[in-house]
Order: structure tokens, then C-alpha cells, then sequence
């Protein structure tokens, strides 16, 4: 397993959550798999933050859950991105690559 | 927003599926890593111990994610619910006591209210109750007649603009019913064929009467009850021949079980059509006469009630009808002529008579006239009673805040917010109200059935469906929470203000001086109310004593009654007479018995005939109405019977026979009004308007006054003349004297009935001071009920004041212990006790008595022999309150005389 895992900033899981989801409906795990799959293990999402953050963006209706069946025919959980949580990704997306620009920006500076 | 509601939404009302949800997630996510470690190549072993490294525990994730998901208002009152629930299992004595004290408020005033909603408030059970409207006259002489002739009822029946059914019916009152061989009393009515149509009732089997029975089809329709009482609900009961009054009938069809017919309390169980009255009640069918109540037009027999087109009202409809109503007066008035009743006045009372047309929708007011102002009484005095068991709870719980206040310091300390312990609070009262009006609704059905079953009206039993309907459980809730608010708020506002400081174990002594200041209302308050409730009750207890202690004119006791109706067999009137004679020799013959006779109307029955009659050489001055009185026809001795003194002449004598002189005896009030001073025997009169008989009766007696239906009114004149001389009743009640108890005498009697005629059927056999009791029932019923939530009062009031002193005195402790090392002599320590005490009890009392004085004259017209401001009823609870207020602290102040000042002073 990856030896260098980095903790999320703030509002950071949801962002990636949301992204993740605008490729398609998706469940948990797999959220989880493809995140540390495109960081290249370096990003390690703990279920104990996963599920907490999964019901907490339903719940300000950036996406919605819905029962179905998953690839080895068990019952599973899946979310989709909502129309409002679409936004919200475009939203928190710029709001991040200023952030990260910015902070690029003054460390490549000093 | 709107999926955060809903997802909040979905978190509290289905708890457990969101739980299980989450729950399946984790699973779910768990077999996928598992599944991903052993395709990694790991052992399943290596696998689980993995897994249990990586993720924490499962309990705090689900709990995260519930977190996330939001709590609510509706979650907080489960966890306050169930947080009450811990305390109420951890003090149950205190909960016992809280929850009896409201069952008792809450259940009294449900009981109270589910009769006022079954007397006075509910809907006649049938289609659109609201659009009917029953027809009344007012006349100058006899004030509101709610009774019409048949030929006004066919005037009527023209309007069709403004009604979508007109129907008229009569009260048959009891008729013998035969049906499978076997004869009994029935509730009979006669209705117009319109009846049913007009009230929407159909029928559940068979069909109900059409107008094309009005011409006199001998059918009858029968209530649910009677058909699966007396008939043991009969499938083939269609068809069936019953003999209704010896006329035979043929039954064809069955009302609904919730129909009862239009008086509320009364219970119908059969009807005719309207013209059967005449071959029902032959006295009825004189042709001719003023008692043919089909052709006469001033036979007032039958009630009206309309159903009202949509969009017409009362008011209108009684300006529409109006012109056929006044025809119907106008040719009534001129029908007069030639009648015996014809006079001036009678004439104008016809002229001036006024058409009125009101709701009619509750079913006939007569019930809801006797009853409301009685029920209201009592529902004032429950009112209090569960205003006291309010003030009592809260003090009982402002006694527990003392014990909570740590706790409630704690978990503000802890970061609880102040609303949200308020909320927890009113929980906990809202739980103990709910408990006391559930237990309450228990009591209260128990309690309404038990009260009606002693309501009467007119002697018969009345039957009120009581049952709690809605509008009774939304009662019951709506006063619960009232009631949980009303005593919670106080506590719980008192305790959240709790000191943060008080957390940690500091003692709170010197903070309990707002507590027992709001305390020492509470008491006060009960104090006054109590007051207000016994003042109100005594003056409806001496009522009682007064109307019972009064002498009504004749001796009550060592009578037995029994009615008897010769007509319902079909004897002739001659056989009438011979049998009422030889029933009164077969009884007289008896051992035991002293005198019997006989009247149409026994005392206190009900219902005495009136009639205006024509006195020889007496001219009423012009313009005053014609003298009216009452009128009553006895048999042979009936005032050595009923002991009522003769003052001047005879009594009647078996010689005063059809074909003998005809003679009258006149009441003292008449003989005073008419022929002051001079002796009336031997003076002639005439009552043409009873039955038209024009004959001339001479006065042979005169007789005491004695009361016949109400004790509070004043005697009416009275005239009696002998059965046999007139027209003879179709039932007469006997009265028989006996020498010692009466009712031990009945079994014989009622075998020397039996001989004389076997097939007569006996009823209401009962003692005369049985009568006179029920005629004082509702007052009797009252005055027992508010005596009773007076002592409840009393008893809540005391106990509230004795766990007050209770608490005070072992909070003072050390105060008395100082006290006494002091000097104090034990005895002023008692004095100190009492001394407060009886302050609150003073404050109360002199809150109570203006209070109490003011409900006495609200209450005036149910008074008898007493003012409202009665002296005695005052002094009376005022002692009552002072000497039981001085009962509930003595154990207080004696616990206070033996504190050892030694080990007092250790204690703090």
C-alpha cells in the first residue's frame, strides 16, 4: 500500500467525491478505489470519512442515492450527481485551482 | 432545502430503515474490499485482520453519518420521551400520584363533557342535519307552542319553494306492543309518509313509510334495537304481524341502529303512519270534538320540521311561510265559533300568534332545555376542580425541581441549550398529562354511563349514545395539553433559569425563595378555588334538603303506584270503569293495605291536564285571560289515600258513579281565587274545554294544596272530579296506601292484579317517594356531583398544602433548630408552622368568598329556599377549608416540635 498518503484539506473530499461521481452513478467503494486508483495511491479515502461525507452531500442535495445492483450482482447503494451538485463541482473546482495557483504561486515565490 | 428536509425527513420517521441502510452500506463496502484483498492473494484470515486495521469502529461511522444527515426536532422529543420515561421509572411514586391527580381533573371533565356533547352538542344522526328547521308558534296566552294542527300541517306542506320536505310526526309515548304472542310496553310514534325522505333515513331492511301510506296503510316500521331485542333480529321479520294497542299492524322495515327518532334521550321503537293516531289513541278519534286531532283545527298534536332548500335560511323561511301560517290562525280563530272554547281572548291569542322557525338539526330542544343549564354547572365545577389538580401537579413538581436542579445545572454546564431542557420539560408534562387523559377517557366512559343511566327525563329513562366520539377524544387531548402546559410551564421556566453555578454540589437554600413564593400562589390559588367549588356545591346540597324537607300536600311515604291501561286491551268504557272498581276492592281486601285509589295523573309523574273552565255566577274581569287550570280525575278516596287534608265538604265515594249528580273538588288556591270568603260547596262548574263536556259539576270539597309536578312552582288552581263522571283516561296510575313499607307490599299486589285480569300488563310500579326522588333527580344528580368534586377540591387543596409544609419544615431544620436553642418554646414553633399555613389559607379565602358569592348568584335560578349569598353555605366551607387545612399541617408542625435542636444544628 501507498506509503505516501497525505491528509485532505477542508472541503477538499467533497470535491473529489463530486468529480468522481460526474462520470457516472457509482458506490461508495468504487468512489473510493477510483480516487486512490487516479492519485495513484496517493489518496486514500477511509470509509469512516467516506460515508459520513456521502450523506452529508445528499443531504444539501448535491447528489442523490438510489439502490441497485452491482457488478458481482450484490445489492448496493449508488449515488449520482445532481443538477445542483454539477454546479457546485464547477464551483468548488475553480474555487480550488485559484486556491492552489495562488499557494503555488507564493511558494514558488519565496 | 428541500432534499435537506427531505432527508431529515426520511431520518426521523423511519429511523430504523435509515439506520439498516447505512448499516447495509458499510456491509456492502466491507465484502468489496474483502473481495478485492483476496484476489490480491491474501488469506481470508490475513484478509479480516486487514480490514479490522483499516477501518476504526462501525458503531461510530454509522453515527457520523447519521450526524450528517441532521438531527431534528422530532428526534430530540424521541430522546426527551425517552429520556422522561427513565425518570418517571425512577420516581413512581411521584408519577403515580401526578397521573391519578390529572386522571381525576381530565376524566371529570371529559365525563361531564361527553354528556354535554351527547345532550347538547351532537348532530341528529342523519343526512345533513344543519338544513332542518322545527316549526314553533308563540301566543300571547300560552307563550311557545311547538305543536301544530293537521290542518296548519297541510297548509305547509304547499311551500315546496322553500322546503325540500316538510314532515310531521307525534309521540305516541308508551304503546303495547304484541309480536310472537308475548305483549309489551313500546316507545311509539306516528309520522307523516314524508318523515323518512325528509330526514334522509333509509331503511336497513325493508323500506320505511312513503307518503302513499298517509291515507292510514296499518304498516309500522321498528328500530334496530326492538328488532334484535324483542324480535332477535328476525331476517323475515318483513311481513310480520304485530298488534300495536290491540290494532293489528304489519311490520315493513327496520331503521338504521343509530336512528333513534328526533328528542334526543328518548328511544322510539316503532312508527305508524300519522293518521293510525286515531285507531292508537281512540280518545283521540271524537269526531267532531276538540280531541279529534285530525280534523280539529285547534288540536295542536303534531311537531314540524322542514328540511331547508340549499341557500334558504330560518329567517327566510318564516317570512315565506308566514302568510299560510296566519290563514291557518285567522281560520282557527274564526273555527272557534259555536266551540266550546271560543272567547275573546282565545280568539286573539289565535289573531296575534307569531310563526317560528328555528335550528332543528340537534333534534327537539325539550331534553337540551331541562339539561343545559345543570350540565354547564357541572362542567364549570369540573373546570376548577382540574384548574386545582393543575395547580396541585405543578406544586408537586416544583417540589421535584428542587431535586433537579443540579441536574439541570449539569447539563447546561455541560452545553445543552435552555430551550431545548424547556422542551424536555413540557415533554415530561406533556407525557403525564397524556397519561392522566388516557386513564381519564377510561374513568370518564365508566362515569358518563353511569350518570346517564341516573338522568331521567319526564320518568323515563333517557338513552344517550355516550360513547367518545371525536369531538370528545379531541376534548380530552386539547385539555391534556393544556393541562401539561398549564401546570409544566411554571417548573420548567423556574428550573432552566437555574444558576450554571449550582453544578457542582453547592446546596441551593438560598435560592428557593422565588420557588416557594410561586408555591405559596399555587395554594392560595387552590385554596380559592376550593372555596368557590364547596360554596357552589353546598348551595345546591341545601337546595336539595329545602325541596325534599317541603311538604307537597300530601303524606309520601307508605305508598306503592303501579299504571294501568284498560284502553290497550280494548275494554269498552263501561268495562273500564267496572275494572278499575273491582281492582280497587281486590286490593283494599289485602292485609297490609290501608286505601286505594286511583288518578290519571299521579303526583310528580309529569304532564297534568290543563283545561279553562266556566264557573256558575263568576265573570273574569274583562281583558284578563281566562282562568286556566289544572285538572286531574280521581277515583274513589283518593285524598284519604294520599292523606291530602280536606278542608271544607267530602272526599269522592264509590256512589259518585256515571249516572250519580256529577261533582267536583276544588284545591284551596282555587276556592281562595274565585270565591274568597264565601263557601264554594254546593257552587256549580263547567270544563267544557276537557273533551267538550259541557256538564255541570257541583263543589262538594276542598282540599289542601298540593304540589303535582314541580316543588319550586306554586300550585296551580286545581279542579278534581271523579273518573267515572268524565272522560275516563285511557291509563290511571293506583296509588295504595299501605300500613308499613310499601314496596314489600307489591308481589301481593301484584297477584291481586293478576286475578282480576290476567292479560293486563302493569307498569312503572314503583313507591310514590320513589316518584318524588326522581323527580328531584337532576338536582339530586348535581348537587351529589358537585358535593363531590367540592371534596376532591378540598382533598387535592389539602394534600397540595400539606407536602408544601411538609417540605418547608424540613427545609427549616436548622432555622427551628436555631430557634429552639434560642429559647423558643416548642409550642411557638408550632404557631410559626401554622402560622404560615393558615396565611395561604387566609389569602385563599379571601380570594374564594367574593368568588364564591359572585357564582352564587350565577346560580340563583338553580337555587330553591336559599339566596345566593347564603350565610351558612359560606361559613360552612369556609370552616370545612380552615379545619382541613388545619388537619394537612399537623403532621408538619409536629415534626417541627420534635426537632432536636442539637442534632439540627449538626445536620448543616
Amino acid at each position: 500500500m501507498p506509503s505516501a498518503r497525505i491528509d485532505l484539506p477542508q472541503g477538499t473530499l467533497d470535491l473529489l467525491i463530486l468529480r468522481t461521481l460526474a462520470l457516472g452513478a457509482q458506490h461508495g467503494w468504487a468512489i473510493a478505489e477510483r480516487v486512490q486508483q487516479v492519485s495513484n495511491n496517493v489518496l486514500c479515502i477511509q470509509q469512516g470519512s467516506l460515508y459520513p461525507a456521502l450523506h452529508r452531500l445528499e443531504r444539501r442535495g448535491w447528489i442523490k442515492a438510489h439502490w441497485g445492483t452491482s457488478e458481482n450482482n450484490r445489492r448496493a447503494k449508488y449515488y449520482e450527481l445532481t443538477k445542483s451538485g454539477d454546479k457546485q463541482l464547477a464551483v468548488g473546482k475553480g474555487a480550488w485551482e485559484t486556491l492552489t495557483l495562488a499557494v503555488a504561486q507564493v511558494l514558488e515565490a519565496i | 432545502m428541500f432534499s435537506d428536509l427531505r432527508v431529515r425527513f426520511r431520518s426521523l420517521f423511519r429511523s430504523t430503515t435509515v439506520t439498516q441502510e447505512i448499516d447495509e452500506e458499510l456491509q456492502f463496502h466491507l465484502g468489496q474490499q474483502m473481495e478485492k484483498y483476496l484476489r490480491a492473494g491474501l488469506t481470508p484470515d490475513q484478509a479480516k485482520r486487514r480490514i479490522r486495521l483499516e477501518f476504526g469502529g462501525a458503531t461510530q461511522i454509522k453515527e457520523d453519518c447519521q450526524e450528517a444527515r441532521g438531527i431534528s426536532f422530532v428526534e430530540h422529543i424521541e430522546q426527551d420521551v425517552r429520556y422522561a420515561m427513565r425518570m418517571f421509572r425512577r420516581t413512581p411514586g411521584f408519577t403515580v400520584v401526578v397521573v391519578i391527580t390529572l386522571a381525576l381533573g381530565i376524566g371529570a371533565n371529559t365525563a361531564v363533557f361527553s354528556l354535554i356533547n351527547a345532550v347538547l352538542l351532537k348532530m341528529l344522526p342523519v343526512k345533513n342535519p344543519e338544513q332542518l328547521v322545527q316549526f314553533s308558534k308563540m301566543q300571547p296566552l300560552y307563550g311557545e307552542i311547538d305543536g301544530f294542527s293537521y290542518p296548519e300541517l297541510e297548509r305547509f306542506q304547499h311551500e315546496t319553494r322553500t322546503f325540500s320536505g316538510l314532515l310531521a310526526f307525534a309521540d305516541l309515548g308508551d304503546v303495547n306492543v304484541e309480536a310472537n304472542g308475548r305483549g309489551e310496553i313500546a316507545n311509539g310514534q306516528v309520522v307523516s309518509g314524508s318523515y323518512f325522505s325528509t330526514l334522509g333515513v333509509s331503511a336497513i331492511l325493508g323500506r320505511t313509510i312513503s307518503p302513499a301510506d298517509d291515507q292510514g296503510s296499518t304498516v309500522a316500521v321498528i328500530s334496530y334495537k326492538y328488532w334484535r331485542e324483542r324480535l332477535a333480529g328476525d331476517p323475515a321479520v318483513v311481513g310480520k304481524k304485530i298488534v300495536i294497542n290491540n290494532y293489528p299492524f304489519s311490520i315493513i322495515g327496520v331503521t338504521p341502529p343509530e336512528f333513534f327518532g328526533l328528542q334526543p334521550g328518548q328511544a322510539i321503537d316503532v312508527s305508524v303512519p300519522l293518521k293510525m293516531i286515531a285507531q292508537l289513541r281512540p280518545e283521540y278519534a271524537m269526531i267532531g270534538t276538540p280531541y279529534d286531532v285530525l280534523t280539529w283545527p285547534t288540536r295542536s298534536a303534531f311537531l314540524i320540521m322542514g328540511r331547508l332548500r340549499p341557500g334558504v335560511t330560518a329567517t327566510i323561511a318564516a317570512a315565506r311561510i308566514e302568510p299560510l301560517f296566519r290563514d291557518a290562525m285567522n281560520e282557527e280563530a274564526r273555527g272557534l265559533a259555536g266551540t266550546p272554547l271560543d272567547s275573546q281572548p282565545e280568539r286573539e291569542n289565535r289573531r296575534q300568534a307569531r310563526l317560528q322557525v328555528s335550528a332543528g338539526g340537534r333534534g327537539l330542544a325539550a331534553l337540551r332545555e331541562r339539561f343545559s343549564k345543570p350540565l354547564w354547572i357541572l362542567m364549570a365545577a369540573v373546570g376548577l376542580l382540574l384548574l386545582i389538580a393543575c395547580a396541585n401537579v405543578a406544586t408537586l413538581l416544583l417540589a421535584r425541581a428542587q431535586f433537579r436542579q443540579h441536574e439541570m445545572a449539569a447539563r447546561l454546564v455541560l452545553g445543552a441549550r435552555r430551550l431545548r431542557l424547556m422542551q424536555q420539560l413540557i415533554t415530561e408534562g406533556i407525557l403525564l398529562a397524556l397519561a392522566g387523559g388516557v386513564l381519564g377517557i377510561v374513568l370518564a366512559f365508566w362515569a358518563s354511563g353511569s350518570l346517564m343511566a341516573l338522568m331521567r327525563h319526564m320518568g323515563t329513562p333517557i338513552v344517550l349514545s355516550v360513547q367518545p366520539d371525536l369531538r370528545v377524544l379531541g376534548f380530552t387531548l386539547a385539555i391534556s395539553v393544556l393541562t401539561a402546559i398549564l401546570f409544566a410551564w411554571i417548573p420548567a421556566h423556574r428550573l432552566v433559569r437555574t444558576d450554571m453555578g449550582l453544578a457542582p454540589n453547592v446546596h441551593g437554600a438560598g435560592k428557593s425563595a422565588g420557588r416557594s413564593h410561586t408555591t405559596k400562589t399555587l395554594i392560595t390559588l387552590q385554596v380559592a378555588a376550593s372555596l368557590v367549588l364547596m360554596v357552589g356545591a353546598g348551595l345546591l346540597v341545601r337546595s336539595l334538603q329545602n325541596l325534599k324537607s317541603f311538604y307537597p300536600g300530601f303524606r309520601t311515604d307508605n305508598v306503592l303506584l303501579f299504571d294501568v291501561n284498560a284502553r290497550l286491551l280494548g275494554y269498552t268504557v263501561p268495562q273500564t270503569n267496572a275494572l278499575y272498581r273491582r281492582l280497587t276492592d281486590q286490593i283494599d281486601a289485602l292485609p297490609g293495605i290501608r286505601r286505594t285509589s286511583f288518578s290519571m295523573n299521579s303526583p310528580f309523574s309529569g304532564g297534568f291536564g290543563e283545561a279553562s273552565p266556566t264557573i256558575e255566577g263568576y265573570q273574569p274581569a274583562s281583558g284578563s285571560p281566562p282562568l286556566i287550570v289544572d285538572l286531574n280525575t280521581l277515583g274513589p278516596h283518593y285524598f284519604e289515600t294520599l292523606e291530602t287534608p280536606i278542608l271544607l265538604g267530602r272526599d269522592f265515594t264509590g256512589d259518585d258513579s256515571a249516572n250519580a249528580p256529577k261533582v267536583a273538588i276544588i284545591n284551596q288556591r282555587l276556592a281562595h281565587e274565585i270565591f274568597a270568603g264565601t263557601s264554594p260547596i254546593g257552587r256549580r262548574l263547567s270544563i267544557p274545554t276537557f273533551a267538550g263536556d259541557k256538564s255541570w259539576y257541583s263543589i262538594v270539597g276542598v282540599v289542601a294544596d298540593a304540589k303535582s309536578e314541580d316543588l319550586r312552582e306554586a300550585v296551580k288552581p286545581t279542579i278534581y272530579v271523579p273518573t267515572e263522571q268524565t272522560v275516563v283516561p285511557a291509563g290511571v296510575t293506583f296509588a295504595v296506601r299501605t300500613a308499613k313499607d310499601a314496596a314489600a307490599e307489591a308481589p301481593a299486589v301484584l297477584h291481586a292484579v293478576a286475578q282480576v285480569d290476567g292479560r293486563l300488563s302493569l307498569s312503572g310500579m314503583k313507591t310514590l317517594n320513589d316518584q318524588m326522588d326522581e323527580s328531584l333527580l337532576q338536582e339530586r344528580l348535581v348537587a351529589s356531583l358537585a358535593g363531590l368534586f367540592g371534596i376532591l377540591a378540598v382533598l387535592l387543596a389539602s394534600v397540595g398544602l400539606y407536602g408544601v409544609m411538609a417540605y418547608t419544615v424540613s427545609r427549616k431544620t436548622n432555622e427551628i433548630g436555631i430557634r429552639m436553642a434560642l429559647g423558643s418554646r416548642r409550642i411557638q414553633i408550632a404557631g410559626l408552622v401554622l402560622r404560615e399555613a393558615l396565611l395561604m389559607v387566609v389569602a385563599g379565602l379571601l380570594l374564594g368568598i367574593p368568588a364564591a358569592l359572585a357564582t352564587g348568584r350565577l346560580m340563583r335560578s338553580q337555587l330553591y329556599g336559599l339566596g345566593p349569598y347564603d350565610p351558612m353555605t359560606v361559613l360552612f366551607a369556609v370552616g370545612l377549608m380552615t379545619v382541613v387545612a388545619v388537619l394537612a399541617c399537623y403532621l408538619p408542625a409536629t415534626r417541627a416540635m420534635r426537632v432536636d435542636p442539637m442534632a439540627a444544628l449538626r445536620y448543616e
